[in-house]
């Protein structure tokens, strides 16, 4: 029911980077990059990440710098 | 004096330890300017995720500086110059 819907608390989301302790977001660190992305190359949102508005704008900056260096794919040719 | 980090990316068909002195070469441009190089590192040969110029190897190396603007300016002019370079990048870290 709508209601029911409306009235469920959001699961509260840790964030994984104050949890393990990154200030500062590398755009040659692939391996910490490659968990904000989607199977498919795309950046994950924010909903999802569970990060702060200001460490998705680095890691978005990071993930395009690292795209541009041919570090991750800009598209997965997969499926 | 600012702090630089530059990655290059090389033809990966170019022998490896041929790499840091050339770009050493590169690096006088920089302490001639009155800039210090911290550290050259060259990461070695890496398959790339998607071709740049037909190829689909490179050599990695990233380099840390300090320097003027107009000096970093023209090291990554003289880079691009050279066909072995397929990209290059500077960042400035601290600036996020």
């Amino acid at each position: 029911m709508a209601k029911a819907a409306v009235l469920r608390k959001p699961k509260k989301k840790v964030n994984p980077l104050d949890k393990e302790s990154i200030t500062y977001i590398d755009y040659k660190d692939t391996a910490l990059l490659r968990k904000f992305i989607s199977d498919r190359g795309k950046i994950r949102a924010r909903r999802v990440t569970g990060v702060s508005a200001r460490q998705q704008r680095q890691i978005a900056k990071a993930v395009k710098n690292a795209r541009e260096m041919a570090l991750l794919a800009y598209t997965t040719t997969a499926r | 004096m600012r702090h630089y980090e530059i990655m290059v990316i090389l033809d990966g068909s170019l022998e490896e330890r041929t790499v840091a002195p050339s770009l050493d070469t590169y690096l006088n441009v920089i302490r001639t300017a009155g800039g210090s190089v911290e550290k050259l590192d060259v990461w070695g040969r890496r398959r790339l995720t998607y071709e740049i110029n037909k190829k689909a190897e490179g050599i990695y190396a990233v380099i840390d500086l300090h320097a003027e603007p107009a000096a970093v300016a023209e090291l990554d002019r003289q880079l691009r110059l050279n066909e072995s370079v397929l990209r290059t990048k500077v960042i400035r870290p601290e600036v996020r």
